[in-house]
């Protein structure tokens, strides 16, 4: 009983972690980095909510998959375009997101930080062994799966790595440099904003004014550990997601709290994050020309 | 070979030579009035013409700077010209990107190949072709270029990453994926360069065979004996024009040396005064330096110079100067031999020491090693010094900049920097002026030896000479000067021995009085004398 429950946790922990991570994985190989995917998250998360109240849990996901792919797009036309900074357009996306989510509940509820969503409103979920699990657990992998073939045995994905790390050899061979960078960025966005709705009209019901609370970046640990690799994003967002949902269910446990007080508990997943990744970091290898606009000669 | 539409490499033991076989002589590439004018208004090319025949192999030489590269680059797709014409079988054509070049059978191989180096050379050979990396229509485009290594010679494991292999492989595998796009004509930027001398014939029976199928090769180089041994004919450049266009067969290399480096025209230098006393500064040993590519970019060089003397290295870039400076200012190991400055070891020595021993360097790259660009002049004008007493506080660590700026305006004043203030930022001063104060900075040090790499390469005529003239009173004043300069007509001036380096060799050393421009054109080129000691 505590078994299933404390894998199904996990399972529902991951998938904000992986979803964002697999599309992620796929900018970084482009050499597009988002260090704003927690806002994504957060804006997304409260797009899926409006949309979800506009017109059900499927409007949701899709205003939450569009929220984030058009951040993508932003961030993706100031990394490629205008050869921006990634990380301050990143922190940008990241600021922003905190402040107009913060007055959006308060504009749309009229109430200040807080907002439950109606039962009826949420992804229906499956019946399984284990206990009621989400259909966005299945999705996760799947996409995961996806986009390693899409990486590993595709045209765009040959395109993709090349222009990862080499953009000058690519343009040479006549890739479309910023084409597939901005892909690469889009694509990013738009999982990281399914992984919102997931997290706001899904997992945990609400939306608050912190929802994703750090997970876009333990999403980045997460790319860091699997070494660009979609499927060990899966195996990280698994470790991580298990750390969260223990931290979840103890915190809520009387007897676990009366002992250990709940913000140790609480702090579980980041601590856990930190040790895998200073691990695992010195050993990744990312794509040469990573977070470094292409300027031709 | 079923199916081959190219004949397989020459027999073994063929000759080499410009290939048997007539060459059609009509004209079939034309490059019309090439102008090339550079937003900075750096006239890189005027009106050049070039021609060339089907199955043509034509030799594009002339020393750094002379427009070969620029030129082709043009005819790429890779650089807009500025006015001409470029017509293919008597048609004008348009060439916006390198898509619309290969689309015209233009395809160009650089200097730096256009590799993915974590990619197989199957994805490297595959990329931007549109073929899946799975599935029957891969496999199909690997039967295509395994029949393309047969025809041509040009064998490359397809499955191994271009990051594991050697570099003459890299090449070929690059020269594979252009001749994968159909390409007519094939453009090659000094292709040698990185080759051992077996590669380097390998390399040629292939342009042999592909020149014989009816591809048409435009080989950038400064070598001259590769120009005699491949070649039908030779266009030489010289300051963005053409010198001439001669067929090989005809040509010796005294012809092209002489085309290549031109008349004399020295600039003005200050009176060189006798010097009494020879007395050895600097002592390098059969030192060899290995380049960035692990393979020896100096080789077993030995020479001396002496107080009051400028002893001068003369050479195209890349014959491993760079490398050789790089070792003697402790920025580089040495793999062998020795160096010594006033008796005491200087292999292997960090800058800091070397410059306590005596060394000033100008470096060969100002913007990278010779000064911090955001900083101002004040600051760039102790770098190197700043950690002496006399900047010093009496805090540790705390800079007194009451003495920094007074030290900064002596340096200015003598060597006549133009500059707003001394807090400007160095980005905002001329290259010229930046020289100077670097170049002032440096001497400032009393040096015994002063080591000058391409000390007025992109600066104007006025800092060149202000420059030259610093030299020439560092060797009057009993000091020794170490130059390395690709500027011939500079060499020439200020030397009192010229050294000339070919594939990091010296080839010979000559004293002042018997200066032959000639023979330092043949010897820059690899005509004439083996290794020497100076």
């Amino acid at each position: 009983m505590l078994f299933s429950s404390l894998l199904l946790g996990a399972l529902h922990a991951m998938v904000p972690l992986t979803m964002t991570a697999t599309g992620e994985i796929l900018s970084e190989r482009a050499g597009v980095v988002n260090i704003g995917l927690e806002g994504i998250l957060l804006l997304s998360a409260f797009g899926a909510v409006v949309g979800a109240e506009a017109g059900g849990p499927l409007a949701g996901l899709v205003v939450g998959l569009g929220v984030g792919a058009i951040l993508g797009l932003i961030h993706g036309v100031i990394a490629v375009y205008f050869r921006g900074d990634q990380i301050i357009s990143g922190v940008g996306i990241n600021i922003l997101a905190l402040g107009l989510v913060a007055i959006g509940i308060v504009w749309q509820w009229g109430v200040a930080g807080f907002h439950q969503v109606d039962r009826a409103l949420r992804i229906p979920h499956l019946v399984t062994p284990l206990g009621s699990m989400s259909p966005m657990v299945i999705v996760t992998v799947l996409l995961a799966a996806l986009t390693y073939y899409l990486i590993h045995h595709t045209n765009l994905g040959l395109q993709i790595q090349a222009v990862g790390e080499n953009p000058a050899a690519a343009d040479a061979a006549g890739v479309r440099v910023e084409r597939v960078r901005l892909f690469g960025a889009v694509y990013a966005g738009a999982l990281a904003g399914l992984a919102g709705a997931y997290l706001s009209i899904d997992w945990l019901a609400t939306i608050t004014r912190n929802l994703p609370a750090g997970r876009g970046f333990i999403a980045l640990a997460t790319v860091v550990f699997s070494r660009l690799n979609p499927f060990l994003a899966v195996v990280g967002g698994l470790i991580f997601g298990f750390f969260d949902g223990l931290g979840l269910l103890a915190s809520t446990s009387r007897e676990i709290t009366q002992v250990v007080p709940y913000q140790f508990i609480q702090m579980l997943p980041y601590v856990v994050t930190l040790l895998v990744v200073t691990g695992v970091i010195g050993r990744a290898r990312f794509p040469a020309a990573s977070g470094q606009p292409y300027r031709r000669e | 070979m079923p199916g081959s539409s190219v004949p397989r490499t020459g027999a073994p033991g063929q000759r080499p030579g410009p290939p048997a076989g007539p060459v059609q002589s009509d004209t079939w590439l034309e490059m019309r009035g090439i102008t090339k004018v550079y937003p900075d208004g750096t006239r890189a090319l005027d009106k050049v013409d070039l021609a060339a025949a089907k199955g043509e192999i034509h030799g594009l030489l002339g020393e750094n700077g002379a427009g070969k590269s620029t030129l082709m680059k043009i005819l790429s797709g890779i650089l807009p010209m500025t006015s001409g014409r470029i017509l293919i079988g008597g048609r004008e054509i348009a060439l916006r990107n390198t898509n619309d070049a290969l689309a015209h059978g233009i395809g160009m191989v650089h200097q730096h190949y256009s590799l993915v180096p974590t990619f197989t050379a199957l994805d490297n050979i595959l990329l931007g072709r549109g073929a899946p990396l799975s599935g029957p229509a891969r496999s199909a485009a690997r039967a295509r270029i395994k029949r393309l290594m047969d025809d041509t010679g040009l064998y490359v494991p397809l499955d191994v990453p271009i990051e594991q292999l050697p570099i003459g492989t890299r090449q070929r595998a690059e020269i594979l994926k252009t001749l994968d796009r159909n390409v007519s004509l094939l453009i090659l930027d000094e292709p040698t360069a990185v080759l051992t001398p077996q590669e380097t014939e390998q390399l040629f029976q292939v342009l042999r065979t592909l020149s014989r199928g009816g591809t048409t090769i435009i080989l950038i180089t400064h070598k001259l004996p590769e120009v005699l041994a491949l070649t039908h004919r030779v266009t030489v450049l010289r300051h963005g024009r053409v010198v001439g266009t001669r067929p090989t067969a005809g040509a010796t290399a005294q012809d092209l040396a002489r085309m290549m480096v031109g008349a004399e025209r020295l600039p003005a230098v200050k009176e060189r005064r006798p010097q009494a006393i020879v007395e050895p500064v600097l002592r390098v040993a059969e030192l060899t330096v290995l380049g960035d590519g692990g393979t020896p970019a100096v080789r077993n060089v030995t020479f001396e110079v002496s107080r009051g003397e400028i002893f001068a290295i003369a050479g195209v870039t890349g014959n491993g100067q760079t490398e050789l400076i790089e070792a003697l200012t402790g920025l580089r190991p040495a793999a062998s031999g020795y160096a010594y400055l006033l008796g005491q070891p200087i292999t292997g020595v960090n800058p800091r020491k070397l410059y306590e021993m005596g060394l000033a360097h100008i470096p060969e790259d100002r913007h990278r090693l010779g000064m911090v660009a955001q900083l101002s002049i004040m600051e760039n004008s102790i770098l190197g010094v700043h950690f002496q007493p006399r900047f010093r506080r009496a805090m540790p660590g705390t800079l007194h900049w009451g003495r920094v700026r007074k030290y900064a305006r002596d340096v200015v004043r003598r060597f006549n920097v133009i500059t707003p203030s001394l807090r400007t930022p160095m980005r905002s001063l001329s290259g010229g002026n930046q020289q100077k104060l670097v170049v002032g900075r440096e001497l400032s040090k009393s040096p015994a030896l002063v080591v000058a790499g391409q000390p007025t390469r992109g600066l104007d005529v006025a800092a060149a000479a202000t420059i030259r003239d610093l030299l020439m009173d560092m060797r009057n004043e009993g000091r020794a000067v170490l130059l390395v300069s690709a500027d011939l007509d500079e060499v020439l001036a200020l030397a009192d021995r010229i050294a000339v380096m070919y594939e990091g060799e010296i080839r010979a050393v000559l004293e002042r009085g018997q200066f032959d421009r000639e023979r330092i054109g043949l010897l820059m080129g690899g005509v004439g004398d083996g290794p020497a000691a100076g």
